[in-house]
């Protein structure tokens, strides 16, 4: 039976999931703040009253857009929608979430959030891959499936929403952190210490917040990051290797091509930890390094010097 | 013997003309003309759900003669000596039944629990009681007055806040759930009277069978619509039982309360994590309506219960210290069974204008949405939603446990914040408050249970208090504008230093060891414990209403509740 499909955002993942749905033969509507030309049966409109019919919803847009576009939706939702979002980031110093957002500013309750190793470009040409869908409607799981799935994509479930969704967010920082280090020339052991610490460091503090450490070890925190290490070219790589070559943190961003969410994620989550009293060295120090407040050298010395204790 | 009798067999006046309800009459009044009804209707659903699956009923019914035997072997009176030789014949036998034989067992286990279960309902005792309650408790409180103007007496301690007016006519148009914060055995009794002089309706809830087993509130319990809850069974149908006569008498139009948190919140922070299981029942409830296409939707009431003191203040914080909040579920020797602590409570809280505040708030449906006068949700923008929507599937209301499952936890992550919202906060706990943050700022590094130890040992400059005392108020005022939190009147009204002397005064006499003290020009810190007790009410707004040099201290307060 054909879904009835809606993607908020035109951007490189609002795309590719409008084509890979359209692909498996589902009814999709793709809204923009700018016409896009793509490929039928995609209806592209300005209007975000045309996602008003679909039964399944993606948010595609960047974690700062969020609000604005979650507030736009609002006006257009109800209680038969569900709703997915795609986005890397999280809102404010309160490190709010996305589906808290789009609960805050619409009445769609059936949320989820997609995450994981998953691009957009595997997505559109439908390339075997995988992801993690964080939802406590099993229903959604499966629109899901069915909207993107098929034999090329497998997308795991979890209840734990909040998990995937910090997660995602705080390994987008990593990657930033892991092409820093792996530009620099630091060895393979160097990297996989930076990588494995760096993720125990955001998982204790998604635990204070609510999340399953769990959640972190899977694909949505672990996997994820094995994928950017393996280099599936995404802004947060360009972003670290540009830092690493000594580009300011505004060049940089400009160098990635792209908005990069990780350095205001790390940011408020080093204040969130300040405030329980959780140390947080790797994101301390590389965000003093992003910002000129540390030099490379320097950097390297104050994370190799701690103190060491138990895994 | 006699409290077994009275726990199986509650006291009920002889009926010599039934009562014939009338239309204007509350939900309830309809309760015993459909009792059986309902029992039937909860044993049918259960049984059914049971008997399509030869495994699921055999488990059903081991795990029944197993919980059981256990808890009659423990409790080894007359109870224990009736039954437990039934329930080790049939545990023995079940796997050598056959089907029949297993579903006519099953449904005999099922109805004499459900039986259990269900309450009474007698207009007349409800009519004595809504004349005589205000008087017995306000005797209680001023006993001189107890025939003249009791009742005046507990109108100046009660107060009840909330769009009363809205609920009055939602009442009318489905069914209410009422979901309160639980700091005190007493809460069931105020709120029972706050529903009455708001002209409200009566409301079904679960009573402790422990309860039943004193005459006199065994006789009001039964006979008001309670329906028993016997904490001790642990067998899985039994509470299967619980929830779903909870979901039938809500699926029926009966208004109904329980309290999500499910036990008196010993630390005395708001509740943040409520417990799903009734809360379940009543979204459900709303689900089998639509699916039925019975148009009786179910809406939320989330309520916060405000005292200055609390009674049972001493042995909750104290049990909440040595962690035994979970292990302890029913506390069985605190100030609610000390009639001289009830005597000394309530005289104490009759001097004081608002000691107790009963916050309605704005109802919701199911899914979190509010909901206007005329029944309809709305959106946060103001517009009109079909609450129906959210158990369609490809268009069709369907039952789906899984989805109300999920529904229901996000329901539960609503209260909590409404919870916070709807506080109001009272003297005793600003001031305990600011008191014990003192306490955490002059004694940096030490930890919790060494600062509790400090009894009398810190003394604080009332000058300096009463200076900090009206900073943090300016700040909540802050917090209230942005609809954070809510203050009583008295602390909006007071100055600081009457503000200080209320909370002292409150304290002074009432509990085994007073908070604090005034001595000369100081206040000293009597028993910490205490002071945590009512502070932790501010948990939430610690950091918010602390100055730059107080942070640090407020930080560490605000984690108390990030830890527990």
């Amino acid at each position: 039976m054909s879904l009835r499909v809606g993607v908020a955002g035109a951007g490189g993942f609002g795309r590719a999931i409008a084509v890979a749905s359209a692909r498996h033969g589902h009814e999709v509507a793709l809204w923009s703040r700018r016409e896009h030309e793509l490929p039928d049966p995609i209806r592209v409109s300005t209007d975000i009253a045309g996602l008003r019919d679909c039964e399944l919803i993606f948010l595609a847009v960047p974690a700062r857009h969020a609000v604005d576009v979650a507030e736009q939706l609002g006006e257009v939702v109800d209680g038969r929608h569900s709703m997915v979002h795609v986005s890397r980031g999280l809102v404010g110093a309160e490190l709010k979430t996305i589906t808290q957002v789009i609960r805050d500013k619409t009445v769609c309750r059936r949320l989820g959030a997609l995450a994981g190793p998953l691009v957009a470009d595997a997505l559109a040409e439908g390339r075997p891959s995988g992801a993690i869908l964080g939802t406590g409607f099993p229903e959604l799981t499966d629109m899901v499936r069915e909207a993107l799935g098929g034999a090329g994509l497998r997308i795991y479930e979890t209840r734990d929403v909040l998990g995937v969704e910090l997660a995602s967010a705080t390994v987008g920082f990593l990657t930033v952190v892991l092409a820093y280090a792996q530009e620099l020339g630091l060895e393979p052991s160097t990297i996989a210490v930076l990588a494995t610490r760096g993720i125990v460091e955001v998982s204790r503090i998604g635990q204070t917040l609510g999340a399953k450490e769990s959640t972190f070890m899977g694909l949505a925190g672990l996997g994820d990051l094995i994928a950017a290490v393996a280099g599936d070219q995404r802004p947060e790589l360009r972003l670290g290797r540009a830092l690493a070559q000594g580009a300011d943190l505004s060049n940089a961003v400009g160098e990635a091509g792209a908005y990069v969410e990780g350095i205001d994620v790390a940011r408020h989550m080093i204040e969130h930890a300040r405030r329980l009293g959780l140390e947080t060295p790797i994101s301390s120090t590389f965000v003093a390094v992003s910002e000129g407040r540390l030099g490379q050298d320097d950097a390297i010395h104050a994370l190799m010097e701690r103190r060491i204790g138990k895994e | 013997m006699l409290k077994r009798f009275l726990s199986e067999h509650p006291l009920r006046l002889p009926h010599i003309k039934p009562y014939v309800p009338r239309p204007s009459d509350p939900s309830i009044f309809w309760f015993n003309s459909e009792r059986d009804d309902i029992v039937s209707d909860v044993v049918k659903r259960i049984c059914t759900n049971h008997e399509s699956d030869r495994t699921r009923l055999e488990i059903a019914l081991n795990d029944a003669a197993y919980h059981e035997i256990r808890r009659l072997e423990t409790q080894r009176d007359e109870e224990a000596r009736d039954r437990l030789g039934y329930w080790r014949a049939m545990i023995r036998r079940i796997g050598k039944m056959d089907d029949t034989e297993q579903r006519r067992v099953l449904h005999t286990i099922v109805t004499e629990m459900t039986r259990d279960v269900a309450g009474n309902f007698d207009p007349r005792v409800y009519r004595f009681a809504r004349q005589a309650a205000p008087r017995l408790i306000g005797g209680i409180m001023e006993p001189r007055r107890l025939v003249t103007a009791a009742p005046e007496s507990l109108d100046r301690v009660l107060k009840v806040q909330g769009d009363l007016e809205r609920l009055r006519q939602l009442q009318n148009e489905g069914s209410l759930v009422f979901v309160p914060t639980h700091s005190s055995n007493l809460d069931s009794i105020v709120l029972a009277q706050a529903l009455e002089i708001s002209g409200l309706p009566p409301v079904v809830y679960g009573a402790g069978k422990n309860l039943f087993t004193n005459p006199i509130i065994s006789f009001f319990m039964h006979n008001l619509g309670a329906y028993r809850v016997d904490r001790r069974i642990r067998v899985s149908l039994y509470k299967d039982i619980l929830k779903l006569y909870s979901q039938v008498m809500i699926e029926r139009g009966y208004h109904s309360l329980f309290f999500p948190g499910g036990t008196r919140s010993r630390s005395g922070m708001i509740e943040r994590h409520v417990k799903l299981g009734l809360l379940g029942s009543a979204v459900e409830a709303f689900t089998t309506n639509q699916v039925r296409r019975v148009d009786r939707p179910v809406w939320f009431v989330p309520t916060t219960i405000n005292y200055a003191l609390v009674l049972e203040a001493e042995t909750l914080i104290k049990d909440w210290l040595m962690e035994e909040g979970q292990a302890r579920y029913i506390i069985e020797d605190d100030e609610f069974s000390r009639i001289d602590r009830w005597f000394a409570f309530f005289r104490k809280m009759v001097g004081m204008r608002g000691a107790c505040i009963i916050r309605f708030g704005d109802p919701i449906d199911p899914f979190g949405n509010r909901v206007d006068g005329r029944a309809q949700s709305l959106t946060p923008t103001g517009r009109t939603i079909d609450p129906g929507g959210y158990v369609e599937h490809r268009g069709k209301p369907v039952v789906d446990a899984q989805r109300d499952a999920a529904y229901t936890r996000e329901l539960g992550e609503v209260l909590a914040q409404r919870y916070e919202e709807d506080t109001v906060l009272m003297s005793t706990q600003v001031v305990a408050h600011v008191l014990f943050r003192d306490l955490v700022q002059s004694t940096p590094g030490m930890d919790l249970f060494a600062r509790l130890r400090l009894r009398g040992e810190i003394g604080l400059d009332c000058e300096t208090l009463c200076r900090e005392l009206g900073e943090a108020r300016d700040r909540l005022r802050g917090l209230e504008a942005k609809g954070r939190v809510r203050m009583s009147d008295v602390v909006k009204e007071d100055t600081p230093t009457e503000l200080l002397e209320r909370a002292l005064s409150f304290w002074n006499g009432y509990h085994d060891s007073t908070a604090a003290t005034l001595e000369g020009d100081r206040v000293v810190l009597g028993d910490p414990a205490l002071l945590l007790y009512y502070q932790n009410r501010l948990v939430p707004f610690a950091e918010d209403i602390a100055s730059p040099d107080q942070l640090q201290a407020a930080c560490e307060i605000a984690n108390l509740g990030v830890h527990r």
